[in-house]
């Protein structure tokens, strides 16, 4: 029998691109696999994903050299419509891919296509609606849709067309910790009931323990294709790849065992930190407690507080209900919660973005209703999820100066303005460059430069982490760290909850539209029963200290209050 | 935001076949284009906004009221100070133009109206499957219905640009017109370049979902003509017959013509 895929030799290069995407991949995958493609940005994983049902070669114009071959037939043969009822992709950009009026026409787009008859179509609708937790969504826009219900839905729509090998690009970047956990378990099913091939990108590593293999992919090249416990536990080449280790796993790593002994997950974690008889230092750890109530202690004046606040939508859906907030000066706060919780409503009161259906939000010294957004240089500044939609001018200088122009500043102080916002975001010289050359993480920085260029006091950011690899999320939050030391607060809005654990301070969790939990992280995680109700997980490293009595919230916390036996 | 027009109210015009609808849209145009007069062109407008308020698509309209008057205002101008007439009412100005220009105003709202209403009622995918169903090729029907949807798209797209920008920039709207649209110019030039982006991606997301992959294409969406669609087609043939009959016999048409 053919495998399901089989790729030979693939290299590929875009049209206008100098460097090729892809070397020379060589991959066979059996039928029934469950692969994972791991590697930093810019490596080929979505050009791979692309290649496995024909639209390279024959959608995009490019060079390509080698075969992929799907059961058998190469994709040089046939039309990507073809390839489709084979292969089914889910592209990492889930927004761009919806594009009807409804959600069950757009699950029954495949399947129209292919020509599959009415009510069997109308079945297929029903059954794969379920499989993503849509049930009763079938008349909403998906425009209308939270991030993470959307990612879902293009999930259904491929998987109504019941294709033998499933491709999913990212799919869980913008689901809560549940949801992630939902997709991983929809792929599960799959494969286990009707033998379904999976390739899926992925980069927390959480999610891909239970994976047959995993894929290294490094500047068009793989590096390593090895059974996923394996890689997993080869903490220095995930490190080296830009791919965040298992932090129980890089825990032990640093302790000095060897990669064979790793354990994976908390539970393996606890077991072996037993059976080791290694333990918690008790004082070591009050030390970390003590240090959170001293930053506490050391914040400034409140400059965001929220009080009653309620919004309900034009639609009559009610977003926020309630909520009671106070923000202080030189805060790191992350706000976290399920999707669709109201994260992003409850962030867009503090700049006046939106208005307050009920109660009040008092901005520095005025309500944030009465500002309207006009003043500038005024105390709060918001970075946008995309930030596509933020850049538009020719060069870097021109679009960091965008702000302080408009607002009728004196040459001399733009240029100082702009200098010191590259300055903060590590693009300093850089202002010659052309926006759209730049990768996603340095178009990520000029829009938080843009938005230091005002001088905020406040600095909003709506999750940070996405399209970010490991590396360069840790670069954007080492930024956010050093701006927040150097006075700004910061509000993170965020689905990663190992970057809320390591660099926020303080954490509101919201739930439903209320604020379910808030404190300092380390008293927020470890409630853990609280969090699973909001569909929210610790990272590995809190629950694995957790389960010791002991709450770390990062890997360095943990080897710092750790002692070996004798 | 929701980009589309539709308004999913349920309404029987919403309940109609598509083609009845296809048929009912043009049946309107040609009613606006039999007559000339003003007052026979505000009963046409009369039976537009009645449609309008039986299908509940007031709403719609309401939002592009804007776009209405400002058609209006530039058609009775330019068409009163530019059209030729005997009887002069002010400089420029004479009786007969003026009155035509106010004709030529309450055809195209009719027009602009009908074809609101129309998107009001009818998904986008049902304006496809009614093409299809009138012999169209579903390539160019789909085509068709992805231009209808490329403007609420645009706007979308553009709306969330403005407030990207507006919240580092607070100064966007201020400034008298010229300066304020020539601070908005190049978000537009972003919107276009954004939805040309994701359109990009639509296609390989729609070629990735069998687009054109040369079967026989079936469809979600039942169409039939019921006996409700014959009935309203029959009586807006005999309106249309009747009309026509009347400009024949010479009501309805330009003044003083």
């Amino acid at each position: 029998m053919d495998p399901a895929v089989s790729i030979e030799g693939l290299a590929y290069r875009y049209r206008g691109q100098q460097k090729p995407a892809l070397k020379g991949i060589d991959l066979e995958v059996a039928e029934g696999e469950f692969v994972v493609v791991m590697g930093p940005s810019g490596a080929g994983k979505s050009t791979l994903c692309v290649s496995l049902n024909g639209l390279i070669p024959n959608f995009f114009r490019g060079e390509m050299e080698g075969e992929v071959r799907v059961e058998g037939r190469s994709t040089r043969e046939g039309k990507v419509g073809e390839f489709a009822q084979d292969v089914g992709l889910v592209f990492q950009d889930f927004e761009a891919q919806l594009f009807s009026t409804d959600v069950a026409l757009e699950v029954a787009f495949g399947p129209e296509n292919f020509g599959v008859e009415r009510d069997e179509m109308v079945r297929r609708v029903e059954r794969v609606l379920g499989q993503v937790r849509l049930e009763g969504f079938e008349g909403r826009t998906p425009a209308t849709l939270s991030g993470g219900q959307k990612q879902r839905l293009a999930i259904a729509s491929v998987l109504a067309i019941e294709p033998r090998i499933l491709c999913l690009d990212e799919p869980t970047t913008e689901l809560d910790p549940a949801g992630k956990l939902g997709v991983f378990e929809i792929a599960e099913d799959l494969k286990a009931s009707d033998d379904v091939t999976l390739i899926v990108v992925e980069h927390e590593p959480e999610e891909t323990i239970d994976a047959d293999r995993i894929i290294v992919l490094r500047d068009g090249n793989i590096v390593t294709d090895r059974p996923a416990r394996e890689v997993l536990r080869d903490v220095e080449l995930l490190e080296e790849s830009s791919i965040m280790p298992l932090q129980v796993t890089r825990f032990f790593h640093e302790m000095g065992l060897w990669q064979g002994q790793l354990p994976l997950t908390p539970e393996e974690g606890v077991a072996e930190f037993r059976r080791r008889k290694w333990r918690v230092n008790p004082g070591r750890h009050q030390r970390l407690v003590d240090a959170d109530k001293k930053r506490e202690e050391g914040y400034g004046e409140p400059v965001i507080q929220v009080e009653g606040l309620t919004h309900r939508y034009p639609n009559g859906v009610v977003a926020l209900e309630g909520v009671d907030l106070t923000v202080r000066k030189g805060e790191f706060l992350a706000v976290l919660g399920h999707n669709g919780a109201g994260k992003t409503t409850l962030v867009k009161h503090f700049n006046g973005l939106l208005k307050p259906t009920e109660g009040t939000v008092v901005v520095g010294e005025e309500e944030s209703t009465e500002q309207r957004l006009r003043r500038p240089g005024q105390g709060v500044g918001y970075v946008f999820q995309n930030p596509d939609h933020q850049i538009f001018s020719n060069t870097v200088f021109d679009e960091v100066a965008y702000g302080p122009k408009i607002t009728g500043m004196q040459q001399g102080e733009i240029e100082e303005r702009v200098k010191e916002a590259l300055d903060a975001v590590g693009m300093e010289g850089r202002g010659d460059e052309n926006p759209f050359g730049l990768t996603r993480s340095e178009r990520q920085r000029v829009a938080v430069a843009s938005v230091l260029a005002a001088r905020p006091e406040v600095l909003i950011l709506d999750e940070p982490a996405t399209g970010l690899d490991y590396a360069e999320l840790r670069a954007m939050m080492e930024l956010l760290k050093s701006l927040n030391e150097a006075g700004s607060t910061i509000i993170a809005v965020t689905q990663t909850m190992w970057i809320a654990a390591e660099y926020a301070h303080r954490a509101a969790v919201v739930r439903d539209g209320k604020v379910a939990l808030q404190g300092t992280v380390r008293e927020v995680f470890t409630q853990e029963d609280g969090l699973q109700a909001a569909a929210l997980r610790p990272p590995h490293i809190v629950s694995f200290s957790n389960a010791l009595g002991y709450p770390a919230l990062s890997v360095e916390e943990m080897f710092e209050v750790t002692e070996e036996e004798g | 935001m929701d980009p589309s027009v539709y308004l999913d109210r349920g309404t029987f015009v919403h309940r109609l076949d598509p083609k009845t609808k296809i048929f009912l849209l043009l049946g309107m145009v040609a009613l606006a284009f039999v007559f000339a007069n003003p007052l026979y062109l505000l009963a046409v407008l009369a039976i537009v906004l009645f449609f309008g308020y039986l299908s509940q698509s007031m709403a719609n309209l309401g939002r592009i009221w804007p776009i209405l008057l400002a058609v209006a205002i530039a058609s009775v101008i330019l068409l009163s100070v530019f059209g030729g007439g005997q009887t002069p009412l002010f400089p420029f100005v004479e009786r007969e133009a003026l009155i035509y220009g106010v004709g030529i105003a309450l055809r195209l709202d009719a027009i602009i109206m009908a074809g609101v209403i129309f998107l009001s009622t009818t998904r986008i995918e049902e304006v496809a499957v009614g093409l299809v169903r009138l012999g169209i090729p579903y390539r160019f029907a789909f085509a068709v219905s992805k231009v209808l949807r490329l403007i609420p798209t645009l706007v979308a797209t553009g709306t969330t640009i403005s407030r990207a920008k507006r919240a580092r920039c607070p100064d966007l709207d201020s400034g008298n017109i010229i300066s304020r649209n020539r601070k908005r110019l190049p978000l537009l030039v972003l919107a276009f370049v954004t939805t040309a982006r994701s359109d990009k991606v639509s296609s390989m997301a729609m070629a990735s979902r069998g687009f054109g992959a040369g079967t026989g294409r079936t469809y979600l969406l039942h169409v039939a003509m019921g006996r409700r669609d014959v009935l309203i087609l029959l009586v807006f043939v005999l309106l249309l017959a009747g009309s026509i009959a009347l400009r024949v016999m010479g009501y309805g048409g330009p003044e003083g013509s």
